[in-house]
């Protein structure tokens, strides 16, 4: 048996890519030069893999921007909407900042940090086009949405507030599965953050509309590890730096100008400290 | 010394309670788990509702899928066990072909491909007919009897099979009728042979269902996630989850333990109280069973109708057009289904296929990011590489463990035991996520990357079962050797290393073979946590593409498939080269 147990755990060392060490993540990102972001991959269009297999994305930008100011190289982690919050939140945290479309809410607040705002957004309802004449027909609509957000929680209240007392509300595995669930048929509308729903319905132009107003808001904050001032301070310097010098404004509109795929004008600013 | 107080059963169980006393020490006292437990998420209502109640449902969709995927398994089972042994060549080939395409491809893939791309080859009005009733529930119900309803197949066919031709000649010779020889002979002898196996499968039914989260239903595993991730409780969510399933697991092996127990063929003066037990149990079906033998002996064929009347001969000969006919229409269904088949075939997009394979079988590599997992390989390679670490890794771990579990030692035996059960009753779509978020990170405080993550789940997981096999191996061991290399003075490692081990290990390849093949199909299930395997880079390309569903996931499907027929083809030339009885010796 002890023969197994020294084998397992010299495999296990072995097999870590990196042990890391506790620590104030500033100290750290600064020796190392390496900032680790926690990105999705299947979120269009802030993370997600194109054509060319690269992985590309308004989150992607800003990540590869805020390591570069900070004279780090990027690592790139795969999170998803279950994991998102869960990778800051370990000792030591598997990511140092993530950036996932991730609302900045007060109960994730109580269990990571947040940068200042630096996207703007609010839930929506996406529907065929024509199905959805006044907003009271969603009530009875089947809606998709995606697992492990919010997004479902805002629905099911905003449908029951409309006057269906038993919504059909259904959490898929994702955007990808959630769009394909509108496109196929087998629910009527979707709903999630609105500029996730003009990436998806990009794909199909003339399709799909966004129906009714904004039913939440959703200020995106990067997520952080807890309890560290040093580090959040560098990434919200950072952050207002890249809004200040209009590279904020470059990176927007390459995703979401009036020229790009989804078009999303940009009406609210960033927090400024003078 | 210590070896004369170690065989003492008092020194065993002391052993076993300090090796407990130390680890409760350790981790109440010394190990810091930086994680403040609160199990009140489940009983309070909180901002995103009740979690229990979240899980109840949960537990309450499980119970249901696994219900009605057993039924369908089951029926799927027999229906093709007893087509794969027909003489009509026709149906001996679907049945066939069913069995080896859906064992020979992961659940997630089928479910994927029943889910995503199946409703595209329906009329617009059908398929929205079926969006209309529960879509993905029925969807993962079906799937998953229909898959595990290939593995029953082989048992049964297996077990008829299983049949020595001679009892069959005593018992024609002595005079029973086809149907009494299926009925007393056939039938209690297969059922003997197939409960064991046909039992491990409904085991492995009840937790592939947990793969039916993958597509939006909302079972165990999906209430389990979402309640993680609306709480971000990981440790609580992982622990009510994985008691559930193992409180299942005990449940089903309990139920199968006791119809064993019932089968067992015992002397009547030698009757266990347990055999009792299952009797007191089993009676509503001995006494339903007796009165349809009743009822047989009331409707048989008594001696004067030998002689055939004409209305009889009539009916006879107009059964067997019957059947001809019924013959003819299956091979015209079967065209149908070929033609079908080959018309999907040239509609193919395959341009779409030709693009993307290269990234289909090697994601990025060599064209990744240098920060990239080995410069940006997956897909295929990634899939083989996984399953090749893990199984290595595995081996030694089955290899150990299996030992282990044969040893008269209590102190070794009982650990290695509940680690076999432990884990061989939990899925591993819960094994993955255990290791990636909570004991690597928790308990041995590494920080992997998810490849490595799912890599070790895997290695941890198959170990379980190489174990099982290995036990097998040694226990099929005559004993006699034991004792032989006993008295002429070899240790215990000696013995098993020089006698037991090279025998034992040769019988257990074809298993070995076939544990690497399911490690193979199993590695779709990284998936979950993002690994760039071949079920990521095709939801990847199918993300991208989204009009191509049914291009995309025939493609993988077929390259799994290949894979792993062809492993399990060479499996079975194995198995006919190391077992001497069915190799005919030629002079």
């Amino acid at each position: 048996m002890r023969v197994l147990k020294i084998f397992a755990l010299t495999a296990l060392l072995v097999m870590a890519a990196s042990v890391a060490f506790a620590g104030p993540t500033y100290d750290r990102v600064m020796s190392e030069k390496v900032v680790k972001a926690g990105l999705s991959n299947q979120g269009i269009p802030f993370g997600f893999i194109d054509d060319k297999n690269e992985w590309v994305g308004f989150d992607v930008d800003m990540a590869t921007e805020i390591a570069k100011r900070l004279g780090c190289k990027l690592e790139k982690v795969v999170v998803n909407n279950n994991t998102r919050i869960s990778f800051v939140q370990t000792n030591p945290p598997k990511v140092d900042m993530v950036l996932s479309n991730m609302t900045h809410k007060r109960v994730r607040d109580e269990k990571i940090d947040f940068s200042i705002t630096y996207f703007f957004d609010g839930q929506k309802f996406l529907a065929k086009k024509g199905v959805v004449k006044d907003v009271k027909d969603l009530a009875n609509l089947k809606v998709g949405s995606m697992q492990g957000t919010t997004s479902i929680v805002n629905a099911t209240a905003y449908l029951k507030e409309l006057g269906n007392p038993n919504p059909q509300v259904t959490g898929y595995d994702g955007e990808v599965a959630m769009f394909e669930a509108l496109r196929s048929g087998r629910v009527q509308a979707i709903t999630t953050d609105s500029t996730i729903l003009l990436g998806y319905a990009a794909k199909v132009p003339g399709q799909f509309e966004l129906v009714g107003d904004f039913i939440s808001d959703e200020p995106y904050g990067i997520g952080l590890p807890q309890d560290d001032s040093a580090w959040r301070d560098a990434i919200n310097f950072t952050l207002q730096d890249i809004w200040k010098d209009g590279t904020y404004k470059t990176i927007y509109d390459k995703w979401f100008g009036p020229d790009s795929k989804y078009p999303f004008p940009l009406t609210s600013k960033i927090e400024m400290w003078p | 010394m210590f070896k004369r107080y170690f065989e003492k059963v008092w020194v065993q169980n002391l052993t076993l309670l300090a090796l407990v006393g130390l680890v409760v020490y350790y981790f109440a006292f010394i190990f810091e788990f930086k994680y403040d437990f609160d199990w009140a998420v489940f009983v309070t209502e909180g901002q995103y509702g009740h979690m229990g109640h979240l899980m109840v449902n949960g537990i309450n969709t499980t119970l249901t899928i696994t219900f009605y995927s057993a039924a369908i398994a089951l029926f799927m089972g027999t229906v093709f066990g007893l087509a794969r042994l027909s003489g009509f060549k026709p149906v001996y080939w679907f049945a066939t072909s069913y069995v080896e395409l859906f064992r020979n491809t992961p659940l997630l893939i089928q479910l994927f491909f029943w889910n995503f791309a199946l409703p595209y080859a329906f009329p617009e009005e059908i398929r929205f007919k079926l969006f209309e009733m529960d879509f993905e529930f029925w969807c993962a119900t079906i799937g998953c009897g229909i898959f595990t309803g290939a593995f029953m197949a082989e048992i049964i066919r297996a077990g008829i099979q299983s049949i020595p031709k001679g009892l069959l000649e005593a018992s024609y010779s002595s005079g029973l009728t086809f149907s009494q020889t299926l009925r007393k002979i056939i039938l209690p002898l297969a059922f003997r042979e197939i409960i064991p196996p046909l039992g491990s499968e409904f085991l492995n039914n009840m937790k592939n269902t947990s793969l039916a989260m993958t597509i939006g239903v909302t079972e165990l595993c999906w209430s389990m996630t979402e309640v993680y991730s609306l709480t971000y409780r990981t440790f609580e969510a992982f622990s009510v989850a994985t008691l559930v399933y193992l409180g299942l697991s005990l449940t089903i092996a309990g139920i199968l333990y006791i119809v064993n127990e019932r089968l067992k063929i015992m002397p009547r003066d030698q009757v266990t109280p347990l055999r009792r037990l299952a009797d007191i149990l089993f009676w509503p079906f001995d006494a339903l069973g007796r009165r349809m033998e009743v009822i047989f002996w009331y409707f048989r064929k008594s001696p004067e109708q030998k002689t055939i009347s004409p209305l009889r001969r009539l009916l006879k000969a107009s059964a067997r057009k019957l059947v001809l006919a019924a013959k003819g229409l299956f091979v015209a269904a079967l065209a149908y289904l070929l033609y079908m088949v080959a018309l999907a075939l040239v509609h193919f997009n395959w341009e779409i296929i030709w693009a993307n394979l290269k990234t289909l079988l090697i994601w990025r590599f060599p064209n990744g990011d240098e920060t990239e997992f080995f410069m940006g390989l997956g897909g295929l390679a990634g899939s083989v590489l996984m399953a090749v670490i893990s199984i290595t890794g595995s081996f030694f771990i089955g290899l150990f463990v299996g030992m282990g579990r044969t040893a008269q030692n209590r102190a070794i035996r009982i650990p290695c035991t509940l680690y076999i059960e432990l884990i061989r009753g939990v899925p591993l779509i819960l094994v993955i996520l255990w290791f990636y978020q909570a004991i690597l990170e928790f308990v041995f405080k590494v920080d992997v990357h998810a490849f490595w993550a799912a890599t070790i789940a895997m290695t941890f997981f198959f170990g379980a079962y190489i174990a099982e096999t290995v036990r097998g191996g040694i226990e099929n061991i005559p004993p006699g050797q034991v004792e032989a290399a006993k008295a002429s003075g070899l240790t215990y490692f000696q013995t098993m290393r020089k006698i037991i081990l090279p025998q034992a290990l040769k019988q257990m390849l074809p298993a070995l073979v076939g544990m690497f093949i399911a490690a193979f199909k199993d590695t779709s299930l990284a998936y979950i946590i993002g690994v760039m395997e071949l079920t990521r880079a095709a939801y990847a390309i199918n993300n991208r593409i989204m009009i191509y569903p049914f291009e995309i996931y025939t493609t993988v499907a077929v390259l799994y498939f290949v894979c792993c027929y062809f492993m399990s083809l060479y499996a079975k030339r194995l198995e006919r080269k190391l077992s001497p009885e069915t190799v005919r010796i030629e002079m």
